[in-house]
């Protein structure tokens, strides 16, 4: 009987499904599919000819012992915690700046600071290469202008996740500060008004009330830069190649370098597959997180 | 009092000067790149001089076309950024429109699923993602960069938030009226939801023009390169390095482009680039 009445319900809103399936769909072919398929290749050998050959987990095992792996892995944690560092705060400051209610020609501001989005990073990776040159670059010289040695920033072991890191937060911030200042937007000035007749300076205004109002948001804002972070591979493919040596290598990188270069494919999926588990992890950290500080259960 | 208070405050100066050196952090090294894709390739680049041509030329840009069809790239890279866009801001609208404004079995769970996919990295599953590419013969087709991400996760997300405010009444009125579904999405909340569509559509377009990683994997002649690809061969062409006023003429056409594109469309928003009733 009621096995029934929910078929008949669901029979009504067949449109409504047909409305949400396209994304379903794509999901299933391009993505879910894949899934299931690289999890099967990730305990294979496979060259793209021929039939994938059983090797068992000794793609795993060569993982855990590949140093360049070991390098990536470094790298790519290093960019998520610089980008952890640095991107939120500045997207903070300049939404805030952004947000104050005299501030004339607002649109022009805005508009003037998402162009670094709006730029892609393939190219302006290529002008940040001139930038951070040891011979020419504008850095080194400025530097010299001061009197300092020129600095090997993109071909030291030691610095070469630097530029990297800058191109980064250069570009991803305005994105940041957009999502940021679309949320103050929807804070109630009267929280503001209140605490000013309280006494409450700028700084106090900020801490207790835009940060608690935002919550949710940055929230979203730490998530979503956490799996940008990790999936990092244009910046590093046009500045230093991943170099010298690896040492500015990130995974998604190492794994198109198994894949499309040297046709492991097997060992490729492993890598994807150690990428994806590290990528739930760390929004399931987060979640937890989130959840034992606010006592929030709704993210949507 | 009060008025002079407006004009001689300190605070206010510090914001402005702020702001006026985050833009120019914003727009320098693009003015840069420009300014060097106007240089002779001979040119002194020592001192100072680095920074403005002296005898401003376009014949990088001349030789830059003769590297690569980058009239070709370009058109690739518009189809590729046009069509799918379209696509994204339809899908995604239409589902959201579903998840914000009815109730049907199973719509949490699926909502829930949702979410979830954002956390999968793509590229994790690139290589069967190749494989089936091919099988569908789509490898070195602008189809495989456009048909796998027309409907996403976040848009479906940001679209549902937007379509959540709009009044159940005037849904209730059309149905009374006879409209079907269909029709009440695509005459009575697009038409509301306009600015969103246009905030999202301007985004996912620059996503899209920018897209690196899939055109890298998919396509494979230089016809086929999308702009973005053409200009990561630029430094070795043909076993030679490319000067790098060169390389810049063409990192420029594929930057200036999109920046028309983003300057025009935000002279359509009211309130510049926004993501409206963003609530998390």
């Amino acid at each position: 009987m009621r096995a029934h009445s929910l078929l008949r319900r669901i029979w009504r809103a067949r449109q409504l499904y047909l409305f949400i399936s396209p994304f379903f769909i794509l999901f299933a072919i391009f993505q879910f599919l894949p899934l299931l398929w690289s999890l099967y290749l990730s305990f294979h050998e496979w060259n793209g000819l021929g039939d994938p050959e059983p090797v068992g987990v000794a793609n795993y095992r060569a993982l855990l012992r590949d140093q360049m792996f070991h390098e990536a892995l470094r790298n790519t944690t290093f960019y998520w915690i610089a980008n952890l560092l640095l991107v939120i705060p500045l997207a903070l400051l300049v939404a805030s700046l952004l947000y104050n209610p005299w501030l004339k020609g607002r649109r022009a501001w805005r508009t003037v600071l998402f162009v670094p989005y709006v730029t892609a990073s393939v190219a302006i990776g290529l002008i940040f290469k001139m930038l951070f040159d040891f011979n020419s670059g504008l850095i080194n010289m400025a530097l010299g202008g001061f009197g300092l040695d020129p600095v090997p920033w993109l071909t030291s072991v030691e610095l070469s996740k630097l530029p990297v890191v800058v191109l980064n937060v250069w570009r991803v911030t305005p994105w940041f500060t957009l999502i940021l200042f679309s949320g103050m937007l929807a804070i109630n000035p009267e929280l503001y008004e209140a605490a000013t007749v309280d006494g409450a300076n700028a700084f106090d205004r900020f801490f207790r009330i835009t940060i608690p109002s935002l919550a949710p948001i940055l929230f979203f804002c730490f998530v979503t830069l956490s799996i940008d972070s990790f999936r990092i591979f244009t910046e590093p493919y046009i500045l230093t190649q991943g170099g010298p040596g690896s040492s500015s290598l990130s995974i998604v990188q190492y794994l198109y370098v198994n894949g499309f270069r040297l046709f492991k494919l097997g060992m490729a999926s492993a890598i994807g597959y150690v990428l994806t588990a590290i990528l739930l992890v760390v929004s399931a950290a987060q979640l937890y997180a989130l959840r034992r500080q606010s006592g929030l259960s709704e993210v949507g | 009092m009060m008025a002079r208070r407006g004009r001689l405050h300190p605070e206010r100066w510090a914001v402005y000067l702020l702001l006026a050196l985050i833009c120019l952090a914003a727009v320098f090294p693009l003015l840069w790149m420009i300014s060097i894709s106007l240089k002779p390739v001979g040119e002194g680049s020592a001192g100072w001089n680095v920074l403005l041509p002296r005898a401003p030329t376009l014949t990088n840009y001349v030789a830059v076309a003769g590297l690569l069809p980058l009239g070709r790239n370009m058109l690739n890279s518009f189809v590729v950024a046009a069509s799918g866009t379209v696509a994204t801001v339809f899908l995604c609208s239409l589902a959201g429109f579903a998840f914000a404004k009815y109730e049907f079995p199973g719509k949490n769970a699926l909502f829930l699923l949702l979410l979830g996919t954002m956390m999968v990295p793509p590229e994790a599953g690139v290589v069967p993602v190749f494989a089936i590419i091919r099988a569908f013969g789509w490898v070195n087709n602008l189809l495989a960069l456009i048909v796998p991400n027309a409907a996403t996760a976040i848009g479906i997300f940001y679209m549902r938030q937007y379509i959540a405010s709009f009044p159940r009444e005037i849904m209730e009125q059309a149905r009374l009226d006879g409209a079907g579904e269909f029709r009440i999405y695509w005459q009575m909340v697009i038409p509301v939801v306009a600015p969103a569509l246009a905030a999202w559509g301007t985004l996912a377009f620059i996503a899209r023009w920018n897209d690196f990683f899939w055109p890298l994997i998919f396509m494979r002649s230089k016809e086929m390169y999308t702009l973005m690809v053409a200009v990561s061969v630029l430094p070795v062409s043909e076993g030679l390095s490319t000067p790098w006023p060169v390389i810049l003429a063409g990192a420029t056409l594929s930057v200036l482009p999109l920046l028309a594109i983003y300057f025009v469309l935000q002279q359509f928003q009211k309130e510049g680039l926004a993501l409206g009733a963003m609530k998390g």
